[in-house]
């Protein structure tokens, strides 16, 4: 799936360029269509997932809502998976992913990303009795993560002495702490409370925090119109509070404090 | 908390309809293509045995996962913009095309070479020898191993989860992560599986039978 995901990188990289016809600004196509096509993926609870009625729900969710009804159009939600978000984006089947994509330098190689709308404590976690408080403790143990994201990038580079288990999902991550087969392992720290609900006994908590990454609205890249339309609306809505209101009641924290910060530069 | 309620039933039975229209697509595409595939690895020509016998390899070299990828994001690249389904249609027909092909010339060869000389005889053209003498009976033979792979195609529709389409795995995918209760959704997934597999065996046994393969 690694090599596959490269493949298809580094693929769609070499290609866009030159395979693009050249378009309209995005900006005035998704105002001409009167609908923008956002792609959420929906498994990755507390950001995409569904309600007990089976309607999407979640932050990223939530913040798309109000995303299309500032701008004036329909929303249309595009089925994604998480290695999908990018791919999707490039081949011009969503015209933005909302879909707690973490900036980071190689993801920004291949697709413009707007200022912090939100973000994601990534921490190492595990149940009461383990002691492990940074990554050197990780040393010749089994850490889970869930496939492509970014706790398994991060701890694939930085925790070269761990044995990294990859899971294909949040919920089948969850499912293999709870069942045992691993301890420790990588989540946001949201997933926690999540997991904890379901399985008490585990006694699972944050062990340390590895990074707190920035999540940015994924645009095609050549689309500046649109990108500074979003900037300017990811900004004002970081200053008037309500994308801290919606992570507040997604995630029960906070948004950091270099989010914010985002919003006043 | 969300519990595991009808709504997410509900919606997980609804996205069977999307795996059987899946299957039913590849299946249809894929015997299509497989006939004629078939047909060309036994064919006089040695260019259509060539390429037959190249796109055979190739394809059963691949796996599936990348010719979905390929048929969803590779084509867009090259301007042509499918919907999942039609891309994973696509897809599987390619990939149902390249097995039934070479079941289905298996199954051509193993007509006695006696049936060939015999119509040879009769003085019947080679379209007359397929169609009256050696389909018929390539066509016994084949039942068997034909819904057996049929089975496995249904399994694999399962794979177009991975492009986004939300057929029965995709859909337990997306209520397992918003219920966090594995097993009762996977259970329910493999159960309808298995509600859709079971039959076409049973079909089968009925119809080797009925057809009298073993004598």
């Amino acid at each position: 799936m690694k090599t596959l995901k490269f493949l298809v990188l580094a693929a769609v990289a070499g290609w866009t360029l030159q395979a693009m016809p050249a378009q309209a600004d995005l900006l005035s196509d998704i105002k001409a269509a009167k609908k923008i096509r956002i792609s959420t993926d929906l498994t990755i609870s507390p950001y995409g997932k569904v309600d007990d009625k089976m309607q999407p729900s979640g932050s990223d969710v939530e913040i798309g809502k109000l995303l299309a009804k500032d701008l004036g159009v329909e929303l249309e939600l595009v089925a994604t998976t998480a290695s999908t978000r990018i791919p999707n984006l490039q081949t011009g089947k969503a015209d933005i992913t909302i879909s707690s994509l973490a900036i980071t330098p190689a993801r920004a190689e291949v697709v413009d990303f707007s200022v912090p709308y939100a973000d994601q404590l990534s921490v190492i976690a595990g149940p009461k009795g383990i002691n492990a408080k940074s990554i050197d403790d990780l040393e010749g143990k089994k850490v889970a993560v869930t496939r492509s994201t970014t706790q398994d990038s991060d701890l694939t580079a930085r925790a070269k002495k761990s044995q990294i288990v990859r899971y294909e999902d949040d919920a089948t991550l969850s499912l293999a702490i709870a069942s045992g087969q691993a301890d420790l392992f990588g989540t946001a720290f949201a997933q926690i409370a999540t997991i904890n609900a379901k399985n008490p006994s585990r006694e699972l908590e944050a062990k340390f925090t590895l990074q707190t990454f920035l999540l940015g609205i994924g645009v095609r890249k050549g689309e500046p119109e649109l990108l500074a339309w979003l900037n300017s609306w990811v900004k004002e809505n970081l200053r008037n509070g309500k994308l801290g209101a919606i992570h507040k009641t997604f995630h029960g924290i906070d948004l950091a404090p270099e989010t914010v910060k985002a919003g006043f530069n | 908390m969300i519990q595991f309620g009808p709504a997410h039933v509900i919606y997980i039975l609804e996205a069977v309809r999307w795996t059987v229209v899946l299957s039913l697509v590849a299946f249809a595409g894929g015997a299509v293509l497989g006939l004629l595939l078939a047909l060309a690895r036994v064919s006089r020509s040695i260019l259509l045995r060539a390429f037959s016998a190249a796109y055979i390899q190739t394809v059963q070299g691949t796996p599936l996962l990348i010719l979905l990828f390929l048929a969803y994001f590779g084509l867009s690249l090259l301007g042509y913009r499918l919907a999942p389904l039609v891309a994973a249609g696509l897809a599987l027909t390619l990939y149902v095309g390249a097995f039934l092909g070479e079941i289905w010339r298996g199954c051509i060869q193993a007509v006695p070479r006696t049936q060939w000389e015999a119509s040879d005889c009769l003085g019947l053209n080679r379209f007359q020898q397929y169609a009256y003498i050696i389909l018929p009976q390539a066509i016994r033979i084949a039942t068997p191993p034909t819904v057996g792979f049929m089975v496995q195609v249904v399994k694999n529709t399962s794979l177009a989860s991975v492009i986004g389409f939300v057929e029965l795995t995709r859909a337990g995918q997306i209520v397992n992560n918003s219920t966090f209760q594995p097993l009762m959704v996977f259970i329910l997934v493999a159960a309808l599986y298995f509600a859709i597999c079971y039959p076409l065996s049973v079909a089968s046994r009925a119809l080797e039978r009925k057809l009298n393969v073993a004598r």
